[in-house]
């Protein structure tokens, strides 16, 4: 969502907003924290998958609270691929017990607010999650969005010279930051990472510090024995 | 909080799944950019900071502590006893997982092991640590040696056609109840049992040919098997003993006593393989096997104190044996052989060096002497005792001359120092004697306590050595490179810590003629006449047994990797965070303690 979409749906929201118990979401954010976020889905389809589990920390100054998170399993309206069971491990008799989105929604709403949300490539986590919100309150998410994946963009490549091999892979970014690794694919340690990504990323920026880029590599991929 | 909290770190090793559970819910992550204070210097904390990635800087006022890396936690003071007795600060870019300080504490309470990780003195804690490292060694660790590691009887053949006598001769001859019999292609195996029966039960003639009483269903293992392997094939099988395969060949005999060698070490054999030494070559045998032994109770995690005590033990019967077997009588009847140094104290595990001396009642016969030091020494050299480097060793006359000259060297050493006589006074303080007249050691060393004892000028000197190292170990565990990391960085043991407790206490000791040479019974005999406080005195005892155990795993790796010279380094990257842990704590130890011997003795003054 760009800038400019942002502050349309902040300014049009409330009006559109069909439960007025959500105005919070559209007011001036004044806690302070951020909330990083993760959803596993059962596949990268916007339309056809479903987001089956949710994790949100907050992030208060150089604090990860992983004590106060939020976390949800979510039952899928449509059974699982096997291929995306593979990937996050849930299986359709984990998800049995647990709620529909509709029941995670109102609970995750209020456990944001309007803080902005950090995550990796969060963009699209906040898109399925639109999808259900639009269905249910007839709006989309406004908070801002920070996609740690373009911070470390801006750290690492911000006027790389042409041909530099950009990698924004999830596990690349951490390991290039010293963090070692947590068990991916599960939304609650997606988020975790996302946040240690958040806080060393910042204060780099906040210090002038850049990432240090090897030296072209590409090059000797070429190179004749 | 996420699986990747580390509960195999210590001390959250010692936590029930449960614990853990409950601690991880519990943990926040917090990050720290270069700079920042984490706790300041006599303050309380309210959580135990577990570093996930980064470096910490402990620092007392300008003075670099220590660098504390992942999986390192701090500070177990501020969080139990009220105040950081350090300021900590955020060396580069570190994240660490934040456990709150009533969950600790809850922990603390219910877990006694864990709780040990907290104390603030270190010889209940060692003595914590050493319990859970027996746990680990005993019969379980034996299971997954290999065959290799075991004792195992060389390989010795045998024809077929040969005859019963000569199987009994050669069986003899090699000190091995067991032969390989080769009869053309096959190969089979002729035991003593088997010898035995055939002569004793079935009443053969000793002519009978050894293939008559061999058996070819040969059991095998290879070398690199598992000994459970092993021992399930021999009980399977009902053998007592297994063929030892390598490459296809049959390379020894592996026996059921072997394997109870391995759990219990067998260093109740080599007193009687000394014993029955007829030669220096037999001798060679014993001497290795005592070096073997000390690698195999160090993989079973044995204490130190108690390797070093059976070690010691071996090392003055393989002396006192070789005495016999080359002295001429006229220094048998005179002489007096004694070990010194490291050697005398009882404190030594994998040889570094050889401290040993010959004091005589009267003078002997030039040519006697002469041959005798040159042999002696170099018997010893080839068994593997490396030749002193302060060339304290028989072969020195300065070591080996009548008593009543020694007495005066010792004098000469006093009243006159040069460069290396403090330490030879020192070394020989620790001397105890192995055979002959062993009086002469009281008497000389009577004399020299009488000669320093009271003479504070001369005490001062030889107390003085204790800061011969200081400079090495003054950043205690530094690493100056922080800025960029931690690098890997190490520290020479010896010099950190074992030198300045064992020479404080030695000093100490003369000054009060004390007479055990081990440092362990002298602090407790300064202990128990009240120069020691009763802490100080356990504190250093538990500080120089880490010392040991600690050097002695670099040893031996030293000696596996053939760089004898890095022998008590140690690196500090490669030290498990416990270990840092300690070795931290136990640094502190000699910190105080050399502070206590700089003013007993005005040492500031020189």
């Amino acid at each position: 969502m760009s800038a400019l979409t942002r502050a349309l749906w902040c300014k049009i929201g409330p009006v559109l907003l069909a439960d007025s118990r959500y105005r919070f979401l559209f007011e001036k954010d004044d806690s302070g924290e951020l909330v990083s976020l993760d959803c596993e889905t059962t596949g990268f389809n916007y339309v056809a998958d479903d987001v089956i589990s949710i994790a949100a920390i907050k992030i208060r100054g150089t604090r990860i609270l992983a004590r106060e998170s939020f976390q949800a399993v979510i039952r899928p309206g449509a059974p699982m691929e096997a291929s995306a069971i593979k990937v996050h491990q849930l299986r359709q008799q984990d998800l049995a017990q647990a709620g529909t989105i509709r029941e995670v929604l109102p609970d995750f709403l209020r456990f944001i607010g309007s803080r902005p949300l950090v995550g990796y490539w969060i963009a699209f986590d906040v898109r399925m999650l639109n999808k259900y919100l639009f269905s249910l309150l007839n709006v989309h998410l406004p908070n801002r969005q920070i996609d740690v994946s373009e911070l470390y963009y801006e750290r690492k490549y911000a006027a790389a010279p042409p041909g530099t091999m950009v990698d924004l892979r999830y596990a690349s970014i951490m390991a290039d930051l010293g963090l070692p690794a947590l068990p991916q694919h599960d939304a609650f340690a997606d988020a975790v990472g996302a946040a240690e990504i958040y806080l060393v990323l910042e204060d780099l920026r906040r210090r002038g510090v850049r990432l240090p880029r090897k030296a072209i590599e590409a090059a000797t991929d070429f190179q004749l024995a | 909080m996420p699986q990747r909290f580390d509960d195999r770190n210590p001390p959250f090793d010692r936590l029930t799944h449960d614990e853990v559970r409950e601690l991880r819910a519990a943990l926040d992550i917090g990050y720290f950019p270069p700079g920042t204070v984490i706790i300041e210097r006599e303050h309380a904390a309210d959580q135990l900071y577990v570093i996930i990635k980064g470096a910490v800087e402990e620092r007392d006022g300008d003075a670099l502590e220590a660098v504390l890396g992942r999986n390192e936690s701090f500070d177990a003071r501020a969080l139990v006893h009220g105040t950081a007795g350090n300021r900590f600060l955020a060396a580069e870019e570190t994240l660490c997982y934040l456990a709150p300080r009533t969950v600790i504490l809850s922990l603390i309470q219910r877990n006694p092991g864990f709780a040990a990780f907290f104390y603030s003195d270190i010889s209940r804690k060692l003595e914590s640590y050493a319990r859970g490292r027996e746990a680990e060694g005993g019969f379980d660790s034996v299971m997954r040696a290999r065959v290799r590691d075991a004792r195992i009887n060389p390989a010795a053949f045998i024809d077929a056609t040969e005859t019963l006598e000569a199987a009994g001769r050669k069986m003899s001859a090699c000190d091995n109840n067991t032969l390989f019999v080769r009869d053309g292609d096959r190969i089979g195996i002729v035991t003593g049992m088997n010898l035995s029966k055939a002569v004793v039960l079935q009443r053969r003639p000793l002519d009978t040919p050894v293939r008559d009483l061999s058996h070819f269903d040969i059991v095998s293992v290879e070398q690199d098997d598992f000994i459970y392997e092993a021992l399930i094939r021999m009980t399977r099988r009902s053998k007592r003993r297994l063929a030892v395969k390598a490459n296809g060949e049959f390379v020894g005999v592996l026996e059921d006593i072997d394997i109870l060698g391995l759990v219990a070490g067998n260093s109740q054999l080599i007193p009687g393989h000394i014993d029955r030494a007829q030669t220096v070559d037999d001798l060679a045998h014993a001497a290795f096997d005592i070096r073997a032994q000390v690698e195999r109770l160090a993989k079973q995690r044995l204490r130190v104190e108690a390797i070093a005590e059976i070690t010691s033990d071996l090392n003055r019967r393989l002396i006192t044996r070789l005495f016999d077997l080359i002295a001429p009588p006229s220094i048998r009847e005179a002489g007096c052989v004694m070990v010194m140094g490291s050697e005398g104290r009882g404190e030594q595990t994998v040889r570094t060096d050889q401290d040993n001396g010959l004091l005589l009642a009267a003078p002997v016969k030039a040519s006697d002497l002469t041959d005798f030091r040159r042999a002696f020494t170099g018997a010893l050299e080839s068994f593997g005792f490396p030749p002193c480097p302060g060339n304290v060793m028989i072969k020195n006359p300065q070591w080996s001359q009548p008593v009543d000259d020694f007495i005066r060297q010792i004098k000469t050493w006093i009243l006159t120092p040069d460069e290396h006589s403090a330490m030879n006074l020192g070394i020989f303080f620790d001397a105890v004697a192995v055979t002959g007249r062993t009086s002469l050691v009281d008497k000389a060393k009577t004399a020299m306590i009488d000669m320093m004892r009271g003479e504070s000028a001369y005490l001062a000197h030889f107390a003085r050595y204790i800061d011969q190292f200081a400079g090495a170990s003054a950043g205690m565990l530094t690493s100056l490179m922080v800025s960029v990391g931690v690098t890997s960085d190490q520290i020479d043991i010896k010099k950190a810590g074992t030198f300045p407790i064992v020479h404080g206490i030695r000093t100490l000791a003369i000054e009060h003629a004390i007479t055990p040479t081990p440092t362990a019974r002298r602090a407790e005999a300064l202990v128990a006449r009240g120069v020691l406080g009763e802490q100080l005195g356990r504190d250093l005892i538990s500080a120089l047994a880490y010392f040991m155990d600690i050097r002695m795993r670099s040893q031996l790796r030293a000696v596996q990797t053939g760089r004898p010279e890095t022998e008590s380094l140690v690196h500090l990257a490669e030290l498990t965070p416990s270990d840092r842990d300690l070795l931290r704590d136990a640094l502190r130890v000699v910190k105080r303690f050399r502070e206590i011997i700089r003013n007993r003795y005005h040492l500031g003054m020189f």
